[in-house]
């Protein structure tokens, strides 16, 4: 069986095809750049582009896989969550593209997309990146997919979130951030270092000719084994979810209480102490969530999964680490027809009526 | 020829099915005030009904006519989203139509033998108290537009008329303004003489049998890129960013 799937809950358009048995043929992103002026994701522009984009992004994944739409016997799309607008750009076009041919069709949450990502057989064409990373086995299908049980930490600038994976098909939330998400406090970060957006690839480079303990920021291990405030708050201190405001206003004060050159001489401390904060609070939620479930396989999914000063501190932990290639952690269309692989389908007609759901909706 | 039409230009989702010159079905859903447009949820399911009805089947379809605005944006990337994947699908010709210019082919149909119209301005409500407006004659075929397309306040409207009157040297004197735009403007609309039908006209609203018949007159080409909205407005984080006005320039 031929999947093709389309993902456009954000900013990046995205279509894959996948076969069956979780092997990528192609697996096809297109991100919009334009938002980088803005400092952030302009939904409006987004909606846009994406629409610009979809049908042609859909023909390069069909090209890339050497197939066309009548080996395709079933579509996917994103339903949600995201940015409406956007959503129903790619949920539009895949719902017609299944309708014309009466084809059955997956509605997929992005979430479990994420989570999905991890049943791939990514020693397929994933993208520019190195899609082997993280392969366990000889590349072939089925080869590199990491199955349940597992705990799955996504982190991006859209989520951050502990999702407990027993089957292939849905997840149990173990905690999620408060406010912001990991990769919007890298970005913001980054901006207010001065480092462009999106700027967390570039304050993780500014951050390694820093001291990561020169600044004791909320959430950072130094700063908790001092007795500060998320060691204070205990019921938060002891749960699994997150939270980076406190963080990002610490960085915002240090930022104020410095002296001009200093602010310049002390960027690198300053970028290394933020990233260490955030990461010493993704590591120890991760370690507490390994410790209560007695789980000892762990998955990593969304953007900051790229970090390597994450990624390092995850692979010190008690639990075998499947972190899928850099292309399929970040969004793209091959983790939401991994889920539509495993999920529910719904025949002709039964999906044309589908609506799009937003951040903080419930599935409808 | 079998040509599928349809707009979701304004709150309204229409649909309608040519099978040929005589023969066009339609079906359309209206929410009321304070429900949401169905676009999403009612477009492809009512397609799907008429398909049905006229024992029509989705590859039986020639041509796909999409509604391309100016409207509600939301609006406009469902419809010409669902469009364009039907024709990418069928391998189908797709065509966009300016859904002020069904507007005024529904109207010119209607009112043929009607003194009261030399021309039509189609108005379609922009929200923020702005229109999207442009003015129309009688055309051999289709109706000629005789202004750009715009987004306007309403106290410009009148203007449209002057400005589309004055280049036909006089001789378009009775206008009849169309759309939910000239319902929602109809007291500035009358105040410069232009015509306005009852609320409940279905004059009022974008007709997708009106889609189709402009649809099946046009002609096919390009990519699916061709196909876009008729925005006639920036987002407004461009216009806060590089400043100026957010109406089009021409
Ligand atoms: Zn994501």
């Amino acid at each position: 069986m031929t999947i093709l799937a389309v993902e456009t809950s954000c900013d990046d358009t995205c279509a894959a095809v996948i076969d069956t048995n979780g092997w990528i043929r192609s697996n096809v992103v297109s991100s919009q750049e334009v938002h980088e002026r803005f400092g952030g994701v302009v939904p409006e522009i987004a909606s846009r582009h994406h629409l610009e984009l979809v049908n042609v992004i859909v023909e390069e994944a069909l090209r890339r896989a050497s197939a066309t739409l009548a080996d395709v016997e079933l579509v996917a799309a994103t339903q949600g969550p995201g940015l409406v607008g956007a959503l129903l750009v790619g949920l539009s076009t895949a719902k017609a593209l299944a309708a014309a041919r009466e084809l059955p069709f997956a509605a997929v949450d992005h979430l479990q997309g994420h989570v999905a990502a991890n049943f791939l057989s990514h020693a397929g064409s994933a993208g520019d990146a190195d899609p082997t990373e993280g392969v366990e086995g000889e590349p072939g299908p089925g080869a590199g997919a990491f199955e349940p049980p597992f705990l799955c930490l996504l982190a991006s600038g859209g989520h951050t979130l502990l999702a407990h994976v027993t089957e292939h098909d849905g997840f149990e939330v173990l905690g999620r951030t408060l406010d912001d998400a990991a990769g919007e406090a890298f970005d913001k970060g980054a901006r207010m270092l001065g480092l462009g957006y999106p700027g967390g690839a570039a304050l993780e480079r500014l951050a390694r000719e820093g001291d990561p303990e020169a600044f004791s920021f909320p959430g950072s291990a130094g700063e908790r084994s001092r007795g500060g405030l998320g060691a204070r708050r205990k019921a938060f201190a002891e749960s699994l979810d997150f939270s980076f405001a406190g963080v990002k206003t610490a960085l915002l004060y240090a930022l104020r209480d410095l002296s001009e050159p200093d602010r310049k001489a002390r960027a690198a401390d300053l970028a290394a102490s933020y990233q260490a904060a955030i990461v010493d609070s993704l590591v120890l939620r991760t370690e507490r969530a390994l410790q209560r479930t007695g789980i000892r396989r762990l998955a990593v999914g969304g953007g900051v999964a790229a970090n390597g000063e994450l990624r390092r501190r995850l692979k010190d932990l008690d639990a075998t680490l499947h972190i899928p290639a850099p292309p399929l952690c970040t969004d793209n269309a091959a983790m939401i027809a991994s889920a539509a692989r495993f999920g529910r389908r719904l025949p002709y007609p039964d999906y044309l009526a589908l609506d799009a759901y937003a951040t903080g909706e419930r599935p409808r | 020829m079998i040509v599928l039409g349809f707009d979701t230009a304004t709150a309204a989702t229409a649909v309608a099915l040519r099978l040929d010159e005589e023969t066009t079905t339609e079906a359309r859903d209206d929410p009321g005030p304070g429900e949401h447009p169905g676009h999403a949820t009612r477009l492809l399911a009512m397609t799907r009904e008429l398909l049905d009805e006229a024992g029509v089947r989705w590859s039986d379809l020639d041509r796909i006519a999409v509604g391309v605005g100016p409207g509600t944006f939301t609006g406009l990337r469902v419809g010409i989203a669902t469009a364009r994947g039907l024709a990418q699908s069928l391998s189908a010709e797709l065509v966009g139509v300016s859904s002020l210019a069904a507007l005024a082919e529904a109207a010119f149909a209607a009112m043929a033998d009607d003194p009261r119209v030399d021309g039509v301005l189609a108005v379609i409500d922009a929200r923020r108290g702005e229109a999207f407006a442009a003015a129309y004659e009688r055309g051999a075929g289709s109706p000629v537009e005789l202004t750009t397309p715009l987004a306007l306040a309403p106290e410009d409207l009148g203007s449209v008329i002057v400005r589309a009157a004055g280049a036909s040297g006089g001789r378009l004197r009775r206008w009849l303004a169309v759309g939910d735009g000239a319902t929602r403007f109809r007291g500035q609309l009358e105040a410069t003489g232009a015509h306005v039908l009852s609320d409940r006209s279905p004059l009022q609203t974008v007709s997708a049998a009106a889609i189709c018949e402009l649809g099946s007159r046009a002609e096919p080409g390009g990519g699916y890129e061709a196909i876009v909205p008729d925005y006639r407005r920036r987002p407004d984080a461009e216009i806060a960013f590089t400043g100026g006005g957010g109406r089009s320039e021409s």
